[in-house]
């Protein structure tokens, strides 16, 4: 169970989030949306204790892992990258086969694509237990076979270890896909909260409506 | 064109005495980057890689000891040191042993600041990344060192090229005394003093020659190494 009860951060003058009341249950999928800036990845990295909040709480379980949004590819080919985390060699290969990956299992790590490289750094975050899974845009790079891919695996690790998963999304079809709830945030704050369809079915949330109204340029 | 006419006929056949004076000066440089870099490559990585108070006093500190003249430095280690002083019972003044302590007072500071300058901009994404997973500062910091170390082999060649060139420390420490605590520079000195321009620059050549072959054996080294 996370619990945010007046959260804020503030850079300076500038306040980047400021959350009266959230809260994410035991074994839910929450993906977090909104515009650039709008505060998705300050929450994250509140909750995995990477940054200092500047006001509230942010009660988070003890065990948490967290995806950042810049994926890093390790010395050494894709197995050692998954083993370092001290998951043992059987894990590696099968998380590798279930994010497709398996053909360039003996390949150096930094030789990856950016899709590539993306699902490897999801495995390195699969292979470990957790009681809070945090992804920041965990399918920003990746094309639609491996962002399926991805969210299938996402799902199997919530059902196998029952874990809270939130991740930060620009993609209303990994929203929808592997989300039991959408958060929008917007200047910090949430603008909307509810199911995946209910938000993005409703043309009163700025977020939504760049999806449904389709592109203008 | 004398001085390297010189320095052809003091390694061809090698000259006894600069034979060990060339002995010296790689035993006293190797030894003061090695402690030196055993100290400050993980106290650079763990302040480079770690949010704390005092942090910015500490770096402050440390930058202000990387410009620590180095004839300042020998006179701490003189006066540690001397007969008088807390630790003279050791009797360790000049001594190769205390020409390298010197070192690693004037080389340490200089191996934390520059890794940890490293690290804390180039390696943004793997304490990120190690983080994330949950590793312990600990760990983060070896991780760091592990994946920078073809870019922290230029933070040991300065700290080697720093000592194996220091002059004033060594000198005030070591006596620069004849087949026991005579280094290259401190010959050079005492040539150039003679007034023997030429034989001072050939020996200035020779240390030339011996940075310039530790470079090119650390670079192979760690081409060797790199698994990407």
């Amino acid at each position: 169970m996370v619990e945010i009860k007046g959260l804020k951060k503030r850079y300076g003058e500038r306040t980047v989030l400021d959350l009266d009341e959230l809260s994410f249950s035991d074994g839910e999928t929450v993906a977090l949306a909104g515009a650039n800036g709008s505060g998705k990845t300050t929450l994250l990295r509140i909750l995995a204790g990477l940054i200092e909040k500047s006001e509230g709480t942010a009660k988070a379980p003890g065990s948490v892992l967290y995806l950042p949004q810049q994926s890093y590819a390790f010395r050494g080919d894709l197995v050692r990258n998954i083993t370092i985390t001290g998951a043992g060699k059987q894990t590696a290969v099968e998380l590798l086969e279930k994010l497709g990956l398996s053909h360039l299992s003996g390949k150096k790590a930094k030789s990856l694509s950016g899709g590539e490289l993306q699902r490897l750094s999801l495995c390195r975050v699969l292979a470990k237990k957790s009681e809070l899974l945090l992804l920041d845009e965990p399918t920003s790079a990746c094309d639609a076979n491996g962002a399926a891919l991805v969210i299938r695996a996402i799902r199997d690790y919530r059902d196998s270890c029952g874990c809270t998963v939130v991740m930060s999304t620009h993609s209303p079809m990994l929203a929808v896909n592997a989300a039991d709830r959408l958060v929008v945030l917007e200047n910090g704050k949430v603008e909307a909260n509810g199911t995946p369809e209910d938000i993005l079915s409703n043309p009163g949330i700025q977020w939504a409506k760049t999806f449904t109204a389709g592109w203008k340029i | 064109m004398e001085s390297f006419r010189q320095a052809f006929e003091l390694l061809f056949p090698p000259d006894r005495e600069l034979l060990q004076i060339i002995g010296v000066t790689m035993r006293m440089s190797f030894v003061s980057t090695l402690v030196s870099c055993l100290i400050g490559l993980p106290l650079g990585a763990l302040i480079g890689s770690k949010n704390f108070r005092g942090k910015s006093f500490l770096k402050k500190l440390i930058h202000t000891l990387m410009g620590l003249p180095p004839v300042v430095a020998g006179l701490i280690v003189y006066s540690l040191f001397t007969h008088y002083g807390p630790f003279g019972r050791l009797d360790m003044l000049f001594t190769v042993e205390i020409m390298s302590v010197a070192q690693v007072l004037l080389i340490t500071p200089v191996v934390t600041g520059l890794s940890s300058s490293f690290i804390e901009t180039s390696s943004k994404p793997v304490i990120e990344t190690a983080r994330g997973l949950g590793f312990s500062g600990f760990r983060t910091a070896r991780l760091c060192i592990n994946e920078g170390r073809a870019s922290l082999l230029s933070v040991v060649l300065n700290a080697f090229g720093r000592s194996i060139a220091e002059v004033g420390a060594v000198s005030i420490v070591g006596g620069n005394i004849q087949w026991k605590t005579r280094v290259m520079t401190t010959a050079i000195m005492l040539e150039t003093n003679k007034g023997k321009f030429s034989f001072a620059l050939a020996l200035g050549i020779i240390l030339l020659m011996i940075a310039f072959a530790v470079n090119a054996l650390a670079s192979f080294i760690v081409r060797e190494n790199a698994d990407g």
